[in-house]
This record gives structure tokens, sequence and C-alpha cells, in this order.
């Protein structure tokens, strides 16, 4: 599903030259569960960007169903990420001022979908995610734990092929971490590739794989049994 | 999507609610400012133009060449209007104007109707003045015929029908009869009366000869000329017109006047030879560019505001922007959305405009002294271009806060780091920079048309006018008796009787006069007629030789007295040298007996012009009495008193010559109020977006402000970095503001014959009141930034 080779991303400033991601090559097929861990400022964030098509990379090819999307425009990936890619974050990036429905359903606005199918599709989420009692709520209405679900169904109300999660229990005391893992572990286990940077060994441990980073380069890669 | 949008349009502006209250305020008190003015100047614009026939209607005035000046007049000689009729083919009709005080009386009802009219039998036919009653072929065809408005029948007949009625004009009683009921005049009219009388009586009865008079110059006329006449071709056939009427007699007092022919449309707005008599009857077409720029000024301050403000919130909103972003939006719908928001707001300022103009019109009618709406709901088309002014506010305001929050880098924003481009703080920099030159541009001017009026108001105008009187009878045969009587009334210490009185109306008199060539110089002197109490009464000084004396019984018919100003003219050094010199004047010769002073007998806009002063009984009919301040009241009903027995007839009225004086500048008075209220409005608006400003940059800096709290600086350090940024800003746009403001105020002033000096103190005084605005505003947010816990600032990294 991703294929990336050599790739680059340095960030520039007048004097100083900083390499986020050097020759970077990593391979993720369909349905697979990846973890992404390393020390701070190893790039780790960087390559979930432009894997997510928020960022570009400067260098290097980066397939994504067998097209090369690398240097693709902003519509171009916009329209890519919205049909294929969900997110969640670790701070859970909820618009404060929609309700819940409201945030979930955002997704499917702008790909277009029409009101009639939109209630549906979000109503069904938010029942696959045990939140649908709280849809009138407001985010600052809600636990931690309850706002990462809300943002894990705004993620894969489209019923996203890949998922990217930024540390996603980062800001969720364990019990709630571990709801979401689960939460991500089922979903990955319906056959939505899932791809996770985290600093958590024992979140790690929910993937099939960990790929460590140090300063922009992959150093290892553990096969999880 | 598009509900989606509203949705959290709405929400936002409700979950922040001061700070939208400031966004849509600041635009609503702009934009209803700027319609207020709009409808001023629509109004100054739209004065003549209901004549159906403004395009053909001409205004005659000449300018008068005589040996030593030019002096142009606001009407022509008396017979030029009717001898144009005859003559010229192109004229399809003429109508003279003849404003007066003319005394209206029926059964116990007395009115002194100050702004009557006379006018010729085609009145009617050129002006639209709509009869209600009447016919306008036929109502001023006979001597004695009275056209009243609806407001003078009532006030004279109740409500019986006036039409066909008599009443009683002038002190002599004579009959005339109500020929017609014509609307009232509408407020933009210049021509304004509520009666209008058949000037035949004038020319046919009282002055038979009127029409023949040449050198008389009185009434304004106007000319309605055929469709397709070319009004500059008919001009240029006057000098021929004139040398065959008049030739001889022109030649003669070596007075030549040219004929030129005003367009109605432009009278009053662009003629600057006076008016007819009422001071609202006269525009200035400078006074409708200042306002219109003003608008212009305070819409543009008050978009930048708004752009500030947005601008000042993006941040609040980048977390938004960034989560849109990932979930499939690109910019040009966020872009889309930002500006259909700020559309939102203006929408709700458009309606809030309405009801703050529907509220504030009364009160802005009186500040410009006239009815220039009645209501703003009246005009649908207005309401319409209102909407739309404010529909392209909304786009063109919300064009780049939805460029700077659509282009937010999502990764950043949604780790909480605002990236902001130093373009956009340049611009910011800019709008605030122009904001705060308009507003001290307009804080200099208020202060110079406020120095103006106080030095015209201060200025020694040569004569004392405090605690006169004056009281118009109307040239009574008993005003010498009442003199008398008042004279010995206790608290009055003098009384004097005169044809004008400082501030008041005078004739022109064709004069020869010896000059120092020992020649008899032909010159125009304006006439003060006055007696022996006059130089005394208002404390007039001599220059040379004495004032008039009951002691010299030639004074009465052989001496004159001149000012300064017309010795000068006549090339004297000194005002002695013209003692004892002749003088030949309207069938008097003599000698000049003295020479006064130059007092400001009209206001200070106005240069000192020629002036004698002229014993001649019959036409004095104001009354000056210089009174006591203590008892005053007692005193005036002791006055009406003597008038009621001396001259009973006549209803009493009288006025303060000094508030009478200063009634010249009212226009100046308006025109510096209205300035004032829009310079406090634009700098207000303008503080709303410094206010914006520094809580978007105090937002942006809150963690150096941390950081800098924890390594010790003081709330007074953090204050003075914050505000530092701005104020220089302020300062940059002091400089800029000051030789606008000096260059445009120095040409206002300039149509003051005696003005004030633009001083330093002024800019100096504008620039610390702009400084003192902003640190105050920037104040307020310093303050709450430095006195926050730097923990919760450093936390948000």
């Amino acid at each position: 599903m991703i294929k990336i080779r050599d790739l680059e991303k340095i960030y520039r400033t007048e004097e100083v030259e900083t390499v986020a991601l050097n020759k970077i090559s990593i391979d993720v097929k369909e349905g697979e569960f990846v973890a992404i861990m390393g020390p701070s400022g190893c790039g780790k964030s960087t390559l979930l960007n432009i894997l997510g098509l928020l960022d570009d990379p400067d260098n290097g090819s980066f397939l994504f169903n067998n097209i090369e999307v690398a240097h693709f425009n902003e519509r171009k990936r916009a329209d890519l990420r919205k049909h294929n890619i969900g997110f969640v974050f670790q701070s859970f990036n909820l618009i404060d001022e929609l309700t819940v429905f409201e945030n979930v359903e955002l997704p499917l606005i702008y790909t277009g979908v029409k009101a009639g199918d939109r209630k549906k599709r979000v109503e069904e989420v938010l029942d696959k995610m045990q939140i649908m009692h709280r849809r009138n709520h407001y985010p600052q209405q809600l636990s931690g734990g309850q706002q990462q679900r809300v943002a894990v169904a705004r993620a894969v109300v489209n019923n996203p092929k890949l998922i990217l999660a930024d540390e996603p229990t980062g800001n969720l005391d364990s019990s709630n971490g571990n709801e979401v893992m689960t939460l991500l572990t089922d979903l990955n286990e319906q056959g939505t590739t899932i791809i996770m940077v985290t600093h958590s060994e024992h979140d790690a441990r929910y993937s099939h794989r960990i790929i460590r980073m140090l300063d922009g380069q992959t150093v290892l890669e553990n096969i999880m049994v | 999507m598009l509900k989606n949008y509203f949705k959290i349009a709405f929400r936002n502006l409700w979950r922040h609610r001061v700070f939208s209250f400031i966004n849509i305020m600041g635009l609503a008190v702009g934009m209803t400012a700027c319609l207020l003015i709009f409808l001023y100047v629509r109004f100054e614009l739209s004065y003549d133009s209901f004549h159906t026939k403004a395009d053909r209607i001409y205004r005659i005035v000449t300018d008068l060449k005589t040996p030593t000046e030019l002096i142009p007049t606001s009407g022509p000689a008396w017979p030029v209007a009717p001898h144009a009729k005859l003559d010229f083919p192109e004229v399809e009709a003429y109508t003279r104007v003849n404003p007066d005080n003319v005394l209206f009386r029926k059964d116990d009802i007395k009115f002194m109707e100050e702004g009557a009219i006379w006018a010729d039998s085609a009145f009617f036919q050129i002006f639209n003045f709509r009869l209600i009653r009447g016919d306008v072929r036929t109502a001023l065809i006979h001597p004695f015929s009275v056209v009243l408005s609806e407001t003078a029948a009532k006030k004279y007949f109740g409500k019986d029908d006036a039409f066909g009625k008599t009443l009683l004009i002038t002190g002599g009683a004579v009959p005339a009869t109500v020929t017609g009921i014509m609307k009232d005049m509408p407020e933009n009219s210049q021509i304004k009366s509520d009666v209008v009388l058949s000037m035949c009586t004038l020319t046919a009865e009282w002055a038979k000869d009127l029409d023949n008079q040449w050198g008389n110059y009185g009434p304004y006329a106007y000319l309605l000329l055929k469709p397709g006449t070319n009004a500059q071709a008919l001009q240029k056939k006057f000098p021929a017109f004139l040398e065959k009427w008049n030739g001889e007699e022109m030649k003669q007092i070596q007075m030549y006047p040219t004929v030129l022919l005003e367009k109605l449309k432009d009278v009053y707005l662009h003629s600057t030879r006076g008016d007819l008599g009422s001071s609202k009857s006269s525009g200035n077409i400078k006074n409708v560019y200042i306002f219109s720029i003003i608008a212009a000024f305070i819409l543009i301050i008050a978009c930048i505001n708004f752009i500030n403000l947005t601008t000042a919130r993006a941040s609040e909103r980048a977390k938004e922007v960034g989560i849109r972003k990932v979930a499939g939006a690109i910019k040009g719908q966020l872009a889309r959305q930002f500006i259909g928001e700020s559309v939102i707001i203006c929408l709700i300022a458009f309606l809030l405009t309405l009801g703050l103009a529907a509220l504030l019109l009364p009160a802005f009618n009186e500040l410009a002294g006239k009815t220039i709406s009645k209501g703003i709901f009246e005009n649908p088309g207005l309401l319409l271009l209102i909407l739309a002014t404010s529909l392209v506010i909304g786009l063109l305001a919300g064009i780049y806060p939805a460029f700077i929050l659509s282009s937010f880098n999502p990764i950043e924003v949604l780790k909480g780091r605002y990236a902001t481009s130093s373009r956009g703080a340049t611009l910011r920099k800019t709008l605030v920079i122009s904001q705060f030159a308009i507003s001290t541009a307009l804080i200099i001017g208020t202060i110079i048309v406020y120095s103006q009026m106080r030095y015209m108001r201060n200025q020694s105008l040569g004569f004392n006018k405090d605690q006169v009187l004056v009281i118009d009878t109307n040239e009574d045969k008993n005003r010498e008796a009442l003199k008398q009587a008042i004279s010995r009334l206790p608290n009055v210490k003098a009384v004097s009787l005169s044809g004008s009185v400082p501030g008041s109306g005078y004739a022109g008199a064709y004069s020869e006069v010896e000059n120092i060539k020992g020649d008899l110089q032909i010159t125009n002197l304006d006439v003060y007629f006055v007696d022996f109490d006059y130089i005394p009464l208002y404390n007039i000084k001599m220059a040379a030789g004495r004032p008039y004396n009951r002691e010299f019984k030639t004074d009465t018919t052989q001496a004159l007295i001149l000012n300064e100003a017309a010795v000068r003219t006549l090339g004297y050094r000194s005002p002695d040298q013209a003692i004892g010199k002749r003088f030949k004047q309207w069938g008097r010769e003599g000698k000049i007996v003295g020479v006064i002073k130059d007092f400001h007998y009209k206001s200070l806009q106005n240069p000192i012009k020629p002036l004698c002063l002229r014993m001649e009984w019959p036409r004095m009919g104001l009354i000056s009495v210089k009174v006591n301040q203590a008892g005053i009241k007692g005193t005036i009903a002791d006055i009406e008193k003597q008038f009621k027995t001396s001259i009973p007839n006549r209803p009493f009225s009288y006025y303060f010559l000094d508030e009478f004086f200063d009634r010249q500048y009212r226009s100046e008075e308006r025109f510096g109020r209205l300035f004032l209220n829009f310079a406090a409005l634009a700098i207000f608006i303008s503080c709303l977006g410094l206010l914006g400003l520094a809580s978007y940059s105090t937002m942006q800096r809150t963690r150096e402000i941390g950081i800098r709290k924890v390594m010790g600086a003081s709330v007074s350090n953090i204050i003075n970095l914050l505000s530092k940024e701005f104020l220089k800003l302020v300062i940059i746009s002091f400089f800029i503001a000051s030789p606008v403001a000096w260059y445009f105020m120095h040409k206002w002033l300039n149509d003051f014959a005696y003005r004030t000096q633009i001083s330093w103190w002024i800019f100096a005084v504008a620039g610390i009141l702009a400084l003192l605005i902003a640190i105050i505003t920037i104040s307020v947010q310093a303050f709450r930034a430095a006195v926050a816990n730097p923990v919760k600032s450093l936390r948000t990294e």
C-alpha cells in the first residue's frame, strides 16, 4: 500500500539546516498495523505528516497504492487524503464550536456525501464507538477518553484505507488509553491499515511491526509476534 | 456545507461575544457615520434639482467694474431681466426674486414675515413650487397679490380656506389678496419663503421707476431659457445689450457691469456671490468634498479595523483550519468559508447600521442644521445601496483574513504553533499606520477648525457688541419718538438709530471722493446710515477728525465719515489727510469730517471694505440700545411697553447684537461640530483596530512574555516591551498626518480673510493626544499579558 524510497525532508532557516528525514525507505502492506517509535526529533512526526499527505517531501519517492504522490499539488493531495486517510491526534483536535455529531460529520461534508447518508453513517460510527448518547454534546463537555473516541470516529467515518495515529494515547490515562488502542486494533482487524507514532512501548505492542527511528533514519524493525 | 459554515460562524460569534461585539460595532458605527455623511452630501447635491426645468434656469449676476475695484454682485440692476426677455428670443421667461421683511396683519394676528419675497409673474412657471389653490400663470399677475404656503395660510386663517381672502401688508396696512396657496417650499430649495408677493406691486404701484433704474442693483434675477439655448452664447450678447439700454449712464458714472449667467443647479454649492439672505440657502462645495473624504476615511478605518480584528482572532481559528484541512478541505473552500463569515458579520453590521442611523438621524439633522432626511427607511433604493455596500465591505475586508487563515499549515497549527509571515505583519502595521494617520489628521483638523472659530470670536472687532439690544422699527414714522422714550428709561445707557448694525445688511453707493491727487475719484462705498449717537454707542474709535456732532448743523446734509479702508483706496497715507476733502454721493455734496478706525462690520471671513457712515434719517429703522446688565429683563419689558405705545401696529421683536453677530459663524460652528464628531468616531474605530492588533501581538508573544517573566522581567518591563512596537507606528503616522493636515487646513483657512496661525502646538497636542489614546488602548492588553502567570503561557508550548 505504501512504498517510500530515499525520502528526504530538510527544514531550512537562514542559517540552520535540519535534516528531518534522511533518505528513509519504508514499506507498509495493506492491513498492517505499524508502530513508529524513536526519541523526540527523530523525524517520526514528519514521516507521518508526509504519509498523511499533509506535507511534501524534498526528495525521494512515495507510492500510495502504486501511485506516485510525492509531488501532488494541494488539491490532489486533499482529494486523495479525504477519500483514503483518517487521522487521530494526541490532542484530539476536535472543533470546539461543533457538536460530537458535527465533528464526526466534517470529513463527509468535504467528500460531498449527501445529508441523509451523512446522518446514517455518522450515527453508525458513533454507535460503534459507543458515544451515540453524547452526539449533541460539545467537545469540552466530554472526558479525554470520550474526546479521543470522537476523534477516532471522525477518522473512520469515511471508511479510509489508512489511519494515521500520532500518539493517540499521549493525553489519556491508561484505562482510556487501552480503550483507544482496542478500538484501533478492532479497526485493523476489520482491514484498515494503521500507522501509529508512539513513545509508549505498551501501545507499540498492539502493532504487528515496530519501526524504530533515529536522526531521520530507520535503525531497526521489530516484527511483533 | 453552507449550513455547517453558518453554524460555525454564529457559534463563533456567540462564543467570543465581546470580541464579536467590538468587531461588529466598529463596522456598524463606521457604516452609520458613512451613511449619515452620504445623506448629508446627497442632500447638499440635491439643492434645486427638483425644478423640472432646472437645466434651463440661469441666475443673472454681474461683475461691476468701477475705476478702483471689481465688485461681484449676486443680482443685476432691476431692469436687466425684463429687458432681456424683450430683446432675446432665447429667453422664455424671467423672474426677479427680492427678499424683504414685510409686516402682515389679519385682525389681531401680526407677523413680521422676515423671509418674504417679491417675485415676477412667471415665478411659479419657472420654478416647481406647487400651487394647491390658484393658477401658476395668474397668481402673481396683479399688484397686491400674495401666495401663501400651507403653513402661512394656517397661521393666518387657521382651518378656513385662505384662498381669495385679504391680508393687510406693510405698515401702511395695504390690503392684498391671497391668490394662491402653495405647498411649503422644499428643504433643499435655495428660495425658501412662506409668502410670495407680486413684484408688480412694487414696479407698477409703489416704485414705478424701478424697471428703468439701471444703476440700482437689487433683486436676484432668473432667466428660463428656451430648450437648446446656448447660455454661453447668450451671455456674450449682454455687453451690446447693456450698451444699448444703458451705455450713456455707464460712461457717465464709470461703472461697467458684466453680466454672467450662473446655472441654477450650480448656484447653491459653487457660487460665491452670496445667497438669498438666509444662511441656510448657501452651501459650499468644499464642505461637501471634505465630508465625502471624511466618510471615505471612516469607512477605510472601519474596514482596516475589521481586518485587524479578524486576523487578530485568526490564531484562535487556526486549529479549526488545521482540522478542516486534514479532513479534506482545500484552501479555496476555507477562504470561501471565512469570506462568507466576514459577509455575515457585515450583514449583521448592516442591520445595526439601519437601527443606529434611524436613531441618530434626528440628532444629525440638528447637528447639520437642516432636515437632510426624514427617515432612512423612506427610500428603498438607499437601503439597497447600503446593503450592497455592506456586502462589498464584507468581501473586501474578508479577503485578507481569509487568505491568512486558509494558508495556515495544518501540521503546525495542530501542534499549537501558529506560523505568521512577516509580510502579513508588515501589512498589518501599514494598516495601523494608515488608521492613525487619518485619525491624527482629523484631530489636527478639528483643533484648527476650533481655534479658527475661537479666533473669530475673540478677535477685537473694533467696536463693542456687548449688552446691545437691537429693535427693528421697519422705519416706522414714530421711531424717533420711540428712541427718545427708550433713552429716558433707567438702565439704558445709550440709544442710537441706524440703517445697519454690525453683521446686518447695508447699501452700496456710487460715490465720488477727492483723492490724494485732488481729483474726485469714483468709488463704491458700503453705506451705514447712522445718527449722532451711533459712533459713541458702539465705541467705534476715531482715526482722525471727529464723529457726527449735533452742534454742527451741516452734519446731517453735508458731512461724511469714512473708514480707514476707504481712505487707503483714495491714496492717502494717513487718515488725517482725508479730513476736509470733498465728496459727492446720492445727490449730496460736502466734506469728509472724520475717519473711523476699521471695524469688522462683516464676519471675519470677509476683509474690511471701504465704508462710509452717512446721516440719512429716512433710511434708519434699527434702534440700538446699550443697556446695563443688571435688571435686563425689566429693561426689555420697559422697552416693549414703550414700543407698543409708540408703534402699536407692529409686533415687538428684538435681538442681542453679540448673538446676532455670532450667528454669521453658525455654519462654521456646525462644520466644526460635525468635524469633531466624525473625528472622534474615526479615532474610536481606530482604537478598536489597535486593540485588536495589540491583542493579536500579545497572543503571539505569550511564550516570549512567559520566558521574560521567568527570567525576572517586571510588569512594567513587559508593558513597555509590548507598547513600544505600537507607539512607533503611531509616531510614524503622526509624521505622515502632519504635513497632509497642514496642507488641507491651510487651504481651508484661506477662505477666511482673518485667520488664526497654524501653530506648532496644534500638532504637538494632536500628536500627544493620539499617542495617549494609543497608550491607553494598548496598555489594557499589555497589562493583561504582563500579569498573567508565566507557567500557563509556557505550557502552551
